[in-house]
């Protein structure tokens, strides 16, 4: 049995001010106070892009000595855009083992070292070096094809398609802690410069930089994990039988023991967004919509707080609250667990009692979730 | 991508070289050890050739900076011969392509590598040049 027991997040942003360090112990300072612990067994450190734009190695370590955790035992963890939650299932084993009380996990990372064509670069490397990222995918071109064919295949025009961001903004308006802090609407969307043509650029994440912290603990207190799972999937979305279909999201959930009623009941979700057409593949994919009908679902008002489902991303998502990439995890968990305490200062979730969240890599090369419940 | 990589997968590149299984019967893009579908070793290397046909499409202007002289890019889902694979669509406008189409494989630049200036080659795709779309006149 395992507990969140603290949680801290910086702001999402062009941070030129601040250094990795710097928003990884502020995000962690944040967390052990909240949590009002005094040991900390080991630090998990959750990190991807910053291997590339900052360069520094063995992250962990330096990050526990600036924390002044002398002596802490420390690991980081890598796996592209789903980090953070792998950097959870890291952190949960040790405490469910027995091998750690309390563990701290920080997930941080910056993409604005460098001009974006860098981060663009980097991001390509979240797709198959040796399949399709031979090949000129940018960061959005697996998503343009994947959105094409699902606008094909279901008959779904392209105004459709952009409620998803325009309720992203309007979440992401009332979180502090988001970068993109205004509204849009569907039509704006619709009609935005294009990244990767049906993708425009609000159909896709700002590039941030930030960092977030959760204290997993074996001490019992508000917020308890249920569980935390993972499964592998195909390399590419070309291996699979429906492109559209995430086959690994769907083995994680089921190592969860959910079934589809079981998600239904979920009162809160905060799911990997990285593009409109994303967020409709992990809805229909989890079963929440028939296959074709998401967007339409969403622009019919389900998801919200006032619409039936299990309310989607109250924090903006990766779309507007932002997508450090290896960070992003964490701040999912972080956000979960103040919907189910009920502290956190944006969108109400009155009353939420069960929250999970969905990460994922790339179009599905891995996918992560994790359960929990208010006690 | 690295000098040393692309040299690597030249032949993988340049004649489409992907993996049949023997013990599953499926074939993927690219080459593997084991099959990514049931994870046996008894797998051979195979011609990905056949009937090609476009599935989906996008037009990528946010590309790197290697790649930025070859924007827009045409990025595909091609079906050839029963396989799937993400490629480049050439040869081709934007306003030409349609879902459903038949294309050929062809050898074209993908991008230039930054500091040495080499190019790098892989099959792309275009659209079939009338006839039957089987290439033959």
């Amino acid at each position: 049995m395992a507990w969140i027991s603290g949680v801290g997040m910086v702001r999402i942003n062009r941070h030129y001010q601040k250094g990795l360090r710097d928003l990884a112990v502020e995000a962690a300072s944040q967390a052990l106070r909240d949590a009002g612990v005094d040991g900390i067994d080991y630090v998990v450190v959750a990190s991807s892009s910053s291997y590339r734009q900052v360069g520094q190695l063995d992250l962990a370590s330096y990050t526990s000595s600036y924390l002044g955790l002398r002596g802490a035992r420390s690991l980081a963890v890598e796996a592209g855009e789903a980090s953070g939650l792998a950097g959870l299932l890291t952190a949960y084993s040790l405490v469910a083992s027995g091998a750690a009380e309390t563990v701290l996990l920080v997930g941080v990372d910056k993409l604005t070292e460098y001009n974006s064509g860098e981060a663009y670069d980097m991001i390509e490397g979240l797709y198959d070096v040796e399949g399709e990222g031979f090949y000129n995918i940018g960061h959005a071109g697996v998503a343009g094809l994947l959105m094409r064919l699902y606008m094909h295949e279901y008959g779904v025009d392209r105004l459709t398609m952009s409620y998803w961001p325009a309720v992203m903004h309007a979440n992401a308006k009332q979180n502090p802690y988001a970068m993109l802090r205004f509204a849009v609407t569907p039509e704006k969307v619709a009609s935005a410069m294009p990244l990767a043509d049906p993708v425009t650029l609000l159909d896709s994440y700002p590039l941030g930089d930030g960092a977030a912290a959760v204290v997993v603990t074996r001490r019992p207190g508000q917020v308890r994990i249920v569980g935390v799972e993972t499964a592998t999937g195909l390399p590419s979305p070309a291996h699979r039988d429906d492109p559209l279909y995430l086959e690994s999201v769907a083995e994680a959930v089921s190592r969860l023991g959910l079934s589809r009623e079981d998600l239904e009941g979920i009162d809160v979700m905060e799911i990997h967004d990285s593009f409109t057409i994303t967020a409709y593949m992990i809805l229909e994919t989890l079963g929440l919509s028939d296959k074709g009908r998401a967007a339409k679902d969403l622009a019919e008002g389900k998801y919200t707080v006032e619409g039936d489902g299990p309310v989607m991303n109250p924090s903006g998502g990766l779309k507007a609250r932002g997508h450090p990439i290896g960070a992003t995890g964490v701040y999912q968990l972080a956000e979960v667990t103040m919907y189910l305490r009920g502290d956190f200062p944006g969108v109400k979730t009155n009353g939420a009692r069960r929250g999970m969240v969905i990460s994922m890599n790339a179009m599905g090369s891995s996918a992560y979730t994790a359960l929990l419940q208010a006690e | 991508m690295s000098i040393a990589r692309h040299w690597r997968r030249r032949h993988n590149l340049y004649r489409l070289i992907g993996t049949r299984c023997r013990s599953c019967g499926r074939t993927f893009y690219p080459q593997a050890q084991r099959c990514i579908y049931c994870g046996s070793s008894d797998v051979e290397q195979a011609r990905i050739d056949g009937e090609a046909r476009l599935l989906s499409y996008s037009i990528v202007y946010s590309v790197t900076d290697e790649a930025r002289y070859e924007a827009p890019v045409i990025l595909g889902l091609v079906e050839v011969g029963g396989v799937k694979l993400i490629t480049e669509i050439t040869d081709a406008s934007p306003g030409e392509l349609e879902v459903g189409m038949r294309l050929e494989p062809v050898l074209r630049k993908v991008s230039i590598h930054g500091e040495s200036g080499l190019i790098y080659y892989a099959v792309k795709f275009r659209p079939a040049m009338g006839g039957d779309g089987s290439g033959e006149d």
